[in-house]
C-alpha cells in the first residue's frame, strides 16, 4: 500500500492481452502457493509434523464446512471451494504487504471469480443431474418464477463481485486517506481491521459460493426425493 | 473502477490453474495420506476388536473352566468331607473298641491285682498262722506228742491201699535193707519193736532199722527206706503247711 496507485495499472502487454499489477500479483500468489504445496507434498508422512498437521487441519476444516452444507458432494466440491477460500485469504491479506495491492481490490478479478462461481453452479448442477433436468428447476415451483430465477442468478453474481471488490478497495482507500491526513503509523488500527475484514470477506465469498453450488445440487435432490415419495405413496395406494 | 477484459480473462485462467495446482499438489496428496492413516487406524481398530473378541472368548472360556473347576472343587470337597466323616466314624468305632478293650483289660488287671492282694494277705495270714503254730507246737512238744504222732504214722501206714503198698514195694531194690528212723526224742524199745514189725509186714522184707535223734523235728518220726520217706513230725508238717500256702490256689 504505497498509496500511489488506487487502481491497478497496466504493466505490459502479452499479445492482445494487457497484463496489470493485479494479474502479476495473482501469478506471484499462485507461485508461492504452488511452491509451498509442492514442497509439502514431498514431505507427507503418515505421522504428520507441525506443517503437515496445519495443512491437514485446513483441508479437514474445509471438508467439514462443505459436508455441513452438501454432505453428499464433498469430494466433488472440495477443489473449487477450498481453492476459493485459500486464494481469497491470501489475496485479501496481500494488501498488508507494503507496495503490494490485493488482487481482489480489482473489480475485474472479483468479477472473474464471481463468473467462475456462476458457471460452477451450473456446471456442478448439470454434471450431477443432466442439462434437461437441471434447467427444469428454473420452472419450479411454477414457470411464472422463471424471470425471477434468471434475475436472481445475475444479481447474486454481480453482488458477489461487487461486495468483495467494494470491501477490499474501501479498506485500502480508507488506509490511504488516513495515511494522507494523519501521517505515518496512523493507519495501523485500519490494518488490524484489514486482517479481520480480509478473513471475513474471504469466508463470505467462499461460503456464498458453496451455498449457491449446493443450492443447485440440492434443488435436484429435493425434486428427486419428492418424486420418490409420491411414487412410493402411489404404490401403497 | 473499470472492467478490464484482459485481467478478467487472465484471472479466470489463473484461478483455474490454481485449482489444478492445489488439486494436484495439495488436496489429493493430503487426502491420500489422511486416507492411508485412516486405513491404518481402521486396521488397528479391527485388530484391536479382533483381539478384544479373542480376549472375550478367552475370558468366557476361562470363566467356564473356572466354574467347572469350582464345581469339581466343590465335588472333591464333598467327597473329602464324606471320606473324613467315614474315617472319623471308623476311628471313633476303633477308639471305642480299644477303650472297651482297655477298660476290660484294666478291669482284669484290677481283678488280678485284687486277687494278688487277697492272695498276698492270705499268704501273710498263713505265714503268720504257720509261725504261730510252730511257736506253739515247739513249746508244747514232748515225748507224749511224739508218741501220739508215732501212733498216727503207724495208723496211716496200716490204712494204705493195697495198690499203694504194691507201689511202695516196687520202688525198693534188693539193696534197700536199712530203714532210717529219725525222732526228736529217744524211742522206747516197745515203740521200736512195733515200728520194725510194721515195716517188715508192710514191705514184706527183712529190714534193719537205724535210729537217730533229730531235735529239729520238734516232735514225731521220719522213716526213710530207699527212695521213700514217711513223715509224721511237727517240722515237716509245718513246712508242708507253709509250702501248701505258697502254692497257687488253682494248683
Amino acid at each position: 500500500m504505497d498509496g500511489g496507485e488506487l487502481f491497478p495499472s497496466a504493466l505490459f502487454r502479452l499479445g492482445p492481452l494487457t497484463v496489470t499489477s493485479t494479474v502479476v500479483t495473482t501469478w506471484a500468489i499462485i507461485a508461492v502457493i504452488g511452491l509451498t504445496c509442492w514442497l509439502l507434498s514431498r514431505q507427507l508422512q503418515t505421522r504428520p509434523g507441525a506443517v503437515q498437521t496445519l495443512a491437514e487441519g485446513v483441508v479437514t476444516a474445509i471438508e467439514d464446512a462443505i459436508g455441513a452444507v452438501a454432505p453428499d458432494h464433498v469430494k466433488m466440491l472440495l477443489p473449487f471451494i477450498a481453492s476459493l477460500w485459500i486464494f481469497l485469504v491470501i489475496a485479501n491479506l496481500c494488501g498488508l504487504i507494503p507496495g503490494v495491492h490485493s488482487p481482489t481490490r480489482d473489480l475485474s478479478a472479483t468479477a472473474a471469480l464471481a463468473i467462475l462461481v456462476f458457471l460452477s453452479v451450473h456446471w456442478f448442477g448439470i454434471r450431477s443431474q443432466g442439462l434437461r433436468r437441471y434447467l427444469h428447476h428454473y420452472l419450479t415451483p411454477t414457470p411464472l418464477l422463471l424471470p425471477f430465477h434468471l434475475i436472481s442468478e445475475v444479481t447474486r453474481t454481480v453482488a458477489l463481485a461487487v461486495r468483495l471488490f467494494g470491501n477490499i478497495m474501501s479498506l485500502e482507500m480508507a488506509a490511504l486517506l488516513i495515511l494522507l491526513v494523519a501521517g505515518f503509523l496512523a493507519p495501523i488500527p485500519i490494518l488490524m481491521l484489514h486482517i479481520i475484514e480480509a478473513l471475513v470477506q474471504a469466508y463470505i465469498f467462499g461460503m456464498l459460493a458453496l451455498i449457491y453450488v449446493a443450492g443447485g445440487l440440492q434443488s435436484q435432490m429435493l425434486r428427486q426425493q419428492r418424486k420418490e415419495n409420491s411414487d412410493a405413496e402411489g404404490e401403497q395406494r | 473502477m473499470e472492467l478490464s477484459w484482459s485481467t478478467f480473462l487472465l484471472e479466470i485462467i489463473n484461478f483455474l490453474v490454481l485449482v489444478w495446482i492445489l488439486k494436484r499438489f495439495f488436496y489429493r496428496p493430503l487426502q491420500d495420506v489422511i486416507a492411508r492413516r485412516q486405513r491404518g487406524i481402521e486396521e488397528r481398530l479391527a485388530k484391536a476388536e479382533e483381539m478384544q473378541r479373542t480376549a472375550q472368548e478367552l475370558q468366557k472360556k476361562y470363566q467356564g473352566r473356572l466354574e467347572q473347576w469350582q464345581a469339581e472343587r466343590q465335588q472333591a470337597r464333598e467327597v473329602l468331607e464324606n471320606e473324613l466323616k467315614a474315617e472319623r466314624a471308623q476311628r471313633q468305632a476303633a477308639l471305642q473298641q480299644e477303650l472297651a478293650q482297655q477298660r476290660e483289660k484294666a478291669a482284669a488287671m484290677e481283678q488280678r491285682r485284687q486277687r494278688d492282694q487277697h492272695r498276698k494277705l492270705e499268704l501273710q495270714a498263713l505265714e503268720q498262722g504257720s509261725q504261730f503254730a510252730a511257736r506253739l507246737l515247739e513249746r508244747a512238744a514232748g515225748p507224749e506228742l511224739e508218741e501220739r504222732l508215732g501212733e498216727m504214722l503207724t495208723d496211716a501206714i496200716e490204712e494204705l491201699e493195697p495198690s499203694q503198698l504194691q507201689q511202695l514195694r516196687a520202688q525198693l531194690t534188693e539193696r534197700d535193707t536199712v530203714a532210717e528212723v529219725a525222732s526228736a526224742f529217744p524211742l522206747a524199745p516197745e515203740q521200736r519193736q512195733k515200728i520194725e514189725a510194721l515195716l517188715q509186714e508192710v514191705l514184706q522184707r527183712q529190714l534193719h532199722c537205724h535210729y537217730v535223734e533229730d531235735p529239729e523235728l520238734v516232735a514225731g518220726l521220719r522213716i526213710g527206706v530207699g527212695g521213700w520217706e514217711l513223715d509224721a513230725n511237727v517240722r515237716d508238717e509245718l513246712h508242708g503247711f507253709a509250702r501248701l500256702a505258697r502254692e497257687p490256689a488253682g494248683d
